[in-house]
């Protein structure tokens, strides 16, 4: 073989040796032998010699895992003062199996107990007795509830040398605030099985109380924080042997709010002593800049501490059958907006420019007769003669024959409306009422059963009208519907914060703000997660349309239907409103009062919307919202 | 002709190993029975189901025994052409882990290809157990020259040290041992041997403060008492010896072991299956599970006997080390004897990427034995 095919044998078969292998193979063999004699020596000596000691360490390894909450994060108000407190519930536990063998010494610790807790002996050994007849000698017993602190700490340093005796502490949500606040709090609870199925993913206790409304709800997994764990080992009677891992919890993220405490209270006891007959009352102030809320404001309200109680059961069924509906949210259901809505039927013909500022109408009577589809005349009222007016009078007084022009048109006249006919005319303003934020959930971060409300369309109408309760032409959509779309009457509805932000558009030029009560989120150390980014859209109005309707709202109050709500140091804007409706107790027409209007209106900071559901809006609103527009001006942004 | 053995090879299947390869399909065996025990707790879907770790596991079994059939057809110098290309590839490898890998339990060992995990330390074994094969063959098969030992630690520092970082301290001991055993079989001298058993405990107190992961100096620390702090790290070997010492002689049968069975063993069925084994069969399953590995090192360290060249012996002895050593710093750890390091019980634990890496080595071997003798001609 020659030199070359060597090297190339060695590079197609590297290593090829000509020798026998001669290693050390024998070294192997004793590794195999002494490595695993070394195993099976450590298991003789675990297994067969110590095996009974690990067998008896195995029978008494009760290993718990129990999970450690954290603090749920609290809740503050935009100037830092707190809302929610934390604290522990009490119960004085017994376990029948624990308890000593011997009667006599069982009865002395009843007595040691009647002492401590101020329940008759003789009522503990009762209940001892019937707990253990139901065969439920292992269940501990609860003998007392909702224990004062220094007794529960008395409790629970005695429990150590009392067999059986045991304190359990349940965290507890306290709200010191008082009722105006828990509309916007709401309260915590124990979950439904529907909660259950969804938490337990998220590892929540089964008996674990979870946000149920309010901003509780909304913001329950930064307020809940992170459960830590800790792993211990007991022995047979339980005691801790050792703790052998621990996972400290993460305290709750807390809330800063933009709400102002103080003028949330002032705005409560305002609407609360200005009810007069009316039942229900709400009222919205917040910023035309950011859309931070600095009050909402519903009454009549409810105490959310009641629901942090062992059993609220009876003080809850007392709510649900209250007829003035306590647990509902005022500020975000919607009823009839009435003359509130003009501000949007204004800013939508100035847009389409079928109405211009320099538009008149000479209102010489307050009846306007108008010929329906089917040849017949109607009669379309307005609150007073106005006389020869242009829209900023409209606006100032409320004209409602004005503002039928500048919806539906006046066609026997020649007057065109906002669309081409009648049912183009009511599409068009529903667009523009959505522009404004109606008919649509503001999504305020408080959670609730906030409604959209409704904004009419033909379609709307169609849909919602048809089945058996219904004839064929209730369906059909009339020049009326138009006309009274126009001043907010008819199937219009909006809530109080929907009319909120309409009148913020109006005040900030054109931008449609998102609403929130939640202005920061804070760590457990106190450091910001993160902060409200306002966010906004534009409203599709010009913004000298909007200064034209601005000063519609202006002049309201200087000489207009809002006189009542001037005040003498700031330059007050709004708009009144008196909503009609039929009463469906006795089919009495009745009306509800209405006002939104903002301040100061050169440079508009605050925006205030008041609704009494009985009342007339310059009357009733128009004061109590400049009550609270000065308020606000001299306590909360002087 | 060929030289790569065919004509050899023709009779090849006449020498196949049958008893090693039944050995470790016994092993492969027990591990499923230990894995359904193990996973009771925590599976109670369908038996017939890829979420069932013991159907996995067949089904990994399965085609490991298919790619050890094709490993065995090969001639072994293939691969030992290839060496060097292997252990560059593996070398790349346990780089790219250092950006890319998906880090768990606060170690980088593993790529995630879709649904399945790769461990390339896994291959690098392979790789530097074929490297070390052809370096020190090529040398005569002589590691008594001082400067073959230098070439052949400079093979193996690469990889022990990539894998180290990662950190996987297991896997660096496995290098390490690959390295000693495979010179040791190619003759290293005594007193090199004594060098670098001094280097190391010289060197020992310096890593220990420098390189080792404060994680592993917990483990090793635990290790020396580990009922002194049970705090976190001393879990695992509390409750894997508690388990396997209550189960005396015959267990507590299968199936019933409380320390298994009420989760007080974690990864019970991957780097703890040994106490599930120590709890519900005692200590005869132990002896039993010796046994099978005894049989199956056993008949390795015969196919580095009777292996036709120097590279064939020191691959099979390079791949009985590797299962030697797994085996022992695995069952080690289970009886604390050893801190915990991550490393799977051969054949027994429940992982694909483990359990391909062993068919294909026992491939190797299979393809060294039924080719003894035509390699003896020369």
């Amino acid at each position: 073989m020659s030199a070359a095919a060597d090297r190339r044998d060695r590079r197609v078969n590297p290593g090829l040796s000509r020798n026998r292998p001669r290693g050390n193979v024998a070294v192997l063999r004793i590794a195999v032998v002494v490595l695993f004699a070394v195993l099976g020596g450590r298991l003789v000596q675990m297994q067969l010699v110590d095996g009974a000691g690990y067998a008896e360490r195995a029978e008494r390894n009760r290993i718990i895992v129990e999970s450690v909450r954290p603090a749920r994060g609290l809740i503050f108000d935009r100037k830092g003062r707190p809302l929610v407190e934390n604290s522990g519930s009490f119960t004085a536990l017994v376990t029948p199996a624990f308890l000593p063998e011997d009667a006599g010494d069982r009865y002395r610790l009843y007595l040691y107990l009647e002492d401590l807790l101020g329940i008759p002996a003789l009522q503990i050994e009762e209940a001892v007795t019937a707990a253990v007849e139901r065969g439920q000698r292992d269940l501990p017993l609860a003998i007392a509830r909702a224990l004062e602190r220094d007794v529960a700490l008395m409790l629970e340093q005695a429990a150590a040398d009392l067999p059986g005796v045991a304190l359990s502490v349940e965290p507890r949500r306290l709200y010191p605030g008082g009722p105006e606040f828990s509309h916007i709090l709401g309260y915590v609870g124990p979950q439904s099985p529907e909660e259950w199925r969804v938490l337990q993913e998220d590892g929540y206790a089964f008996n674990e109380s979870v946000g149920k409304v309010g901003v509780e709800a909304r913001y329950e997994a930064a307020l809940r924080g992170k459960p830590g764990s800790a792993i211990t080992e007991v022995d047979a009677q339980g005691d801790l042997v050792t703790v052998i891992e621990r996972a400290d919890p993460e305290g709750g993220r807390s809330l800063v709010l933009s709400i102002d405490s103080e003028l949330q209270r002032y705005v409560y006891e305002l609407l609360s002593n200005t009810m007069g007959e009316a039942s229900a009352a709400a009222a919205v102030v917040m910023s035309p800049v950011t859309g931070e809320v600095y009050a909402i404001v519903s009454v009549p309200t409810y105490d959310n501490n009641i629901f942090s109680l062992p059993d609220p059961g009876e003080e809850y069924q007392r709510l649900l059958d209250d007829p003035r509906i306590p647990l509902l949210h005022q500020a975000l259901s919607p009823v009839a907006p009435g003359s509130t809505f003009k501000i949007i039927t204004a800013a939508a013909a100035l847009q389409e420019g079928n109405v211009t500022p320099a538009t008149r109408r000479d209102v010489d009577s307050s009846v306007l007769e108008f010929i329906g589809e089917d040849g017949q005349p109607y009669y379309f009222y307005d609150w007073r003669v106005h006389g020869d007016i242009d829209l900023i009078g409209a606006i100032a007084w409320s004209s409602n024959i004005y503002f039928y022009m500048a919806s539906c048109g006046i066609p026997q006249e020649g007057i065109g409306g906002l669309g081409s006919d009648t049912e183009q005319s009511a599409i068009v303003l529903g667009y523009y009422a959505r522009s404004f934020g109606l008919g649509q959930v503001t999504g305020l971060d408080i959670a609730s059963t906030e409604s959209p409300g409704v904004i009419p369309s033909p379609e709307w109408k169609r849909r919602v009208r048809s089945g058996p309760l219904f004839n064929p032409e209730d369906r059909d959509w009339y020049l009326a519907d138009t006309c009274f779309m126009g001043i907010g009457q008819g199937d219009v509805t909006a809530t109080p914060l929907q009319i909120a932000i309409a009148t913020a558009a109006v005040a900030n030029g054109g931008w449609l703000l998102d609403p929130y009560v939640t202005s920061r989120i804070l760590a457990a150390d106190g450091s910001v997660v993160s902060t409200a980014e306002p966010s906004r859209q534009r409203v599709p109005v010009e913004e000298e349309h909007l200064a034209v309707i601005r000063r519609g709202m202006r002049q309201s109050v200087i000489d207009g239907a809002a006189r009542l709500a001037a005040l003498p140091d700031t330059l007050v804007a709004g708009k009144t409103g008196t909503a009609e409706f039929v009463d469906p107790e006795d089919g009495v027409t009745r009306e509800r009062a209405w006002f939104t209007g903002f301040a100061p209106y050169d440079a508009p900071r605050v925006v205030v919307t008041v609704f009494y559901d009985l009342g007339v809006g310059g009357v009733k609103a128009a004061p109590a919202a400049a009550d609270i527009i000065g308020y606000f001006l001299e306590h909360v942004d002087p | 002709m060929s030289r790569f053995g065919t004509q050899g090879a023709l009779r090849a299947w006449d020498r196949f190993d049958a008893i090693l390869v039944l050995a470790a399909l016994a092993l492969v065996g027990y591990g499923l029975v230990l894995i359904y025990s193990g996973s009771l707790a925590s599976y109670d879907g369908p038996a017939a189901s890829l979420e069932n770790p013991v159907a996995r596991q067949g089904l990994f079994a399965f085609i490991a025994i298919g790619v050890m059939f094709i490993v065995s057809r090969f001639d072994y110098h293939v691969l030992l052409h290839y060496a060097w290309w292997l252990y560059a590839i593996s070398i790349v490898l346990l780089l790219a882990l250092i950006p890319i890998g998906q880090t768990d339990f606060g170690s980088t060992r593993w790529f995630a290809l879709g649904p399945i995990q790769f461990q390339p330390s896994e291959f690098a074994k392979i790789a530097t157990v074929l490297l070390l094969a052809r370096f020190l063959s090529e040398q005569g098969g002589d590691a008594r020259d001082l400067r073959v030992l230098g070439g052949s630690l400079a093979i193996t520092a690469p990889v022990l040290l990539l894998v180290f970082i990662q950190p996987d301290l297991g896997t660096s001991i496995i290098f390490a041992a690959i390295w000693l055993g495979m010179v040791v079989v190619a003759g290293i001298q005594r007193r090199h041997l004594l060098f670098f058993a001094a280097v190391f405990l010289a060197v020992l107190p310096f890593a220990w403060t420098f390189t080792v992961a404060d994680y592993q100096i917990e483990r090793i620390s635990v290790l020396l008492d580990a009922e002194e702090d049970p705090l976190g790290a001393g879990y695992n070997p509390i409750q894997s010896q508690i388990a396997i010492g209550s189960g005396q002689f015959s267990g507590k049968g299968l199936t019933n072991g409380e320390q298994t069975q009420l989760d007080f063993l974690k990864v019970k069925t991957k780097d703890f299956i040994f106490s599930v084994l120590g709890e519900e069969l005692g200590f005869a399953g132990a002896m039993a599970l010796f046994a099978l590995f005894i049989i199956l090192l056993l008949r390795g360290i015969r196919a580095a006997q009777i292996a036709g060249d120097v590279p064939g012996q020191l691959i099979a002895a390079g791949i009985v080390i590797t299962i030697l050593m797994q085996a022992f710093i695995n069952i080690a750890v289970n009886l604390g004897l050893f801190p915990v390091t991550g490393l799977p019980l051969p054949f027994v634990s429940q992982g694909g990427s483990s359990l391909l890496t062993l068919f294909i080595g026992i491939g190797i071997v299979q393809s060294i034995v039924m080719r003894h003798r035509a390699y003896r001609q020369f």
